[in-house]
């Protein structure tokens, strides 16, 4: 069956009572986690996760691609309207959006950052609909070497991402690898860092150190600063989007998509480089830019659209090699794998009903967001009304009962707020988090691939280098890393070549 | 170094007072690093559980979380270094950074009390169960957050508690847990009553 065929199918599955209430209900909650800071999707999705044991893997995915496409929008709704991002990716809203709030067009911000979002939202889909197949079809080459590389290629691309201070990043990237090899090795059966108890033999799950390390450090900071996160009383007289409007934005919202798109197919990139990048390339492209950061609706749309391009695109990696390339698709991949359901290029023979339905309603999410997105924003006020206290309490306990559901295992609850106090500390610090979930996500990958890719070749060393596909990866990896790497090695020839001359100059 | 150079390096140096407080910031700034570093020399030594030799062929179960530990040992000798260098040269180090937004007050009493206060939720689980366990803790942190009026507080650590027990253990079928002892027939009670065993 073509691909058309089969999104048809797709379609008819999504769009079938059970299946898209499950969609909308999970739009809303992301909508409403992505809104209320302290949250965000990610805690919203890890929390949503014993929830799916009620429901059959494809419903599972349903629920959470929906919390995911709502949650990354949700997050700009209280940027533009409180000037609080409600997620990381959110940040860029609050440049341009707020200021239009304050100029008295909130409705008018919202309409452009709803419509940017759900534009990028749904060429990403789309992309995944039509590219995924392919990609997949491609992927059934990859044997253990090439997905050694790929995941390397995720671990690198922290040190991209994070290029004013690769060191740091690299060494929180290195602890989260060296955390994930705690437990039973894979290839020899020996325990490791067990220290002498057994539930640590088990080893720690991903998805526990996520909710810890993001949810319990955002709780204390609530309750520390007791932020009111009460919407300020603007006029919000001005007028909603208007057709001149949309011409504007479109440029910025094509660029925003594709850089989005290009950005989240990355495994280790996200919504977060995806929309500061897409701002940054918007303020060199847009005519306007000397005006960015004063209201300028294209400031505004292009990060609005890059953000939410990567959701359907940081899905490629994740179904078709099995890789979850951020913390979102970590989750998609932990409740897959609490159903029995393996993805990678197979899935795609084995079970294509499941795969084109997620890709159905991923499209179908991104357009049902533009109405959850005006709901969540008419209801905001009400929302923000609620004492951060309150909201602090029940995201400890949904963050304590993810992290017990996991395994049903109370060793995880202690793991995850051992991490939770560190997550603290790291905020507090402002030592870098996502490499190490990152770490902790792909660093068992990593070691697995690559301890079978030496199994399987007699120890040949060279394996990584000499097939292809394997060695072209491991090429973009290290011109990632340098391309990182390079602009600090400069400063600091730059620093001693400077310091030199004034040496010399004194002498 | 010439004369006047050294001159001048003596006219620049700080007082006692400024000079220690200089230390104590690199010192500072150092202890993360140095905690790595640290830990990367001493975790090998704990990693393997077993002394009998291993058999097959391969680099071995130890092989991976080595090359870790030995590249976090490495990177965290360069932040050391970069640290040093930039204090030496009154640069912004490339090290950790308060991440309170300006403006802002920050209650570190508070934070510390929340985080005691998390802990000794995640360990009074399993003791007095999840109903009990979670009801105080609501109730407990609402008054910590400023919520105090007990016509506020009481309803929602009992309403919220409910709906929780009856959607995760009523719904979801999760085992939590009940606790230890008397705990345990107070948790089955409060089951029996929301109809949930």
């Amino acid at each position: 069956m073509d691909s058309f065929a089969l999104l048809g199918q797709g379609l008819q599955n999504a769009l079938a009572f059970g299946a898209f209430s499950i969609i909308v209900i999970g739009l809303l909650v992301g909508v409403v986690a992505g809104a209320l800071p302290g949250i965000s999707f990610v805690n919203a999705m890890a929390m949503a996760l014993p929830f799916t044991y009620v429901m059959t893997p494809t419903q599972a995915m349903l629920f959470l691609g929906g919390i995911y496409v709502g949650g990354v929008f949700g997050g700009s709704i209280s940027a533009i309207m409180i000037n609080v991002p409600g997620t990381p990716a959110s940040l860029p809203a609050c440049w341009d959006g707020y200021p239009m709030t304050q100029k008295g067009e909130v409705r008018r911000a919202l309409s452009i950052a709803l419509t940017a979002s759900a534009t990028g939202g749904l060429c990403s889909a789309l992309l995944l609909a039509f590219a995924a197949a392919p990609f997949a079809t491609f992927a059934l080459k990859f044997s253990q070497p090439e997905f050694f590389a790929a995941t390397m290629l995720g671990l690198i691309s922290v040190l991209a991402i994070a290029k004013d201070r690769p060191v740091v990043s690299l060494i929180s990237m290195l602890a989260g690898i060296a955390i994930g090899t705690v437990g039973v090795d894979p290839l020899y059966g020996v325990p490791r860092f067990s220290f002498g108890v057994a539930a640590m033999q088990s080893g720690i799950n991903f998805v526990v150190v996520m909710i810890g390390l993001f949810a319990i450090g955002e709780v204390i900071d609530l309750l520390a600063t007791n932020r009111d996160l009460r919407p300020a009383k603007t006029a919000s007289r001005g007028l909603p989007l208007r057709l001149a409007d949309l011409w504007l934005i479109k440029g910025a919202v094509a660029r925003g998509t594709g850089i989005g798109c290009m950005l989240g197919v990355i495994p280790g990139a996200g919504a977060t480089p995806g929309a500061v990048i897409a701002y940054g390339v918007e303020k060199q492209a847009s005519r306007h830019g000397a005006d960015f950061g004063t209201g300028v609706a294209q400031g505004l749309a292009a990060p609005e659209a890059a953000k939410n391009a990567t959701t359907g695109a940081a899905m490629v990696p994740l179904l078709t090699l099995g890789i979850p390339g951020s913390a979102a698709t970590a989750i998609m991949l932990a409740a897959m794998m609490l159903h029995g359901v393996s993805p990678g290029p197979l899935l795609f023979i084995t079970d294509p009903s499941m795969v084109y339905t997620i890709f159905a309603a991923m499209i179908i999410a991104n357009l049902l967001m533009i109405a959850a997105g005006i709901g969540v924003a008419q209801c905001f006020s009400t929302l923000m009304r609620t004492p951060p206290a309150v909201l602090a309490a029940f995201i400890v306990v949904l963050s304590v009962l993810g992290a017990y559901g996991v395994r049903n295992n109370i060793f995880d609850v202690y793991v995850c707020l051992a991490f939770g106090i560190v997550g603290w500390v790291m905020k507090r610090t402002g030592f870098p988090s996502a490499p190490l979930v990152l770490g902790v996500i792909l660093g068992p990958l990593a070691e697995r691939y690559f301890m079978t890719s030496l199994a399987n070749y007699r120890q040949d060393w060279t394996v990584f280098f000499t097939r292809p596909i394997s060695a072209t990866i491991l090429a973009l990896a290290l011109a990632f890393a340098l391309w990182s790497l390079y602009p600090g090695m400069k400063a600091a020839v730059d620093s001693l070549v400077r310091r030199r001359r004034a040496s010399a100059d004194r002498s | 170094m010439t004369r006047f150079a050294a001159a001048e390096d003596h006219i620049k140096t700080p007082p006692d007072d400024a000079a220690r407080r200089r230390w104590w910031v690199l010192a500072l700034r150092l202890a993360a690093p140095a905690g790595f570093l640290i830990a990367a020399l001493v975790l090998p030594s704990f990693m393997l559980d077993t002394t009998r030799p291993l058999r097959g062929t391969g680099l071995g179960p130890a092989a991976w979380p080595q090359a870790m530990l030995a590249l976090i040992a490495i990177c965290a000798v360069i932040w050391m270094a970069q640290t040093v260098i930039a204090w030496r040269g009154g640069r912004p180090v490339p090290a950790a950074t308060a991440a309170a937004p300006a403006g802002e007050t920050y209650s570190h009493r508070k934070a510390l009390i929340g985080l005691v206060l998390i802990v000794a939720y995640g360990w009074l689980l399993p003791v007095t169960g999840f109903p009990l366990a979670t009801a105080a803790f609501i109730a407990l942190w609402c008054i910590l957050g400023g919520v105090r009026h007990p016509l506020a507080v009481v309803p929602l650590s009992l309403v919220g508690t409910v709906v929780l027990l009856w959607i995760f253990m009523g719904l979801a079928l999760m085992p939590l847990s009940r606790g230890q002892g008397v705990f345990d027939q107070v948790s089955v009670t409060i089951l029996q009553l929301l109809r949930i065993y």
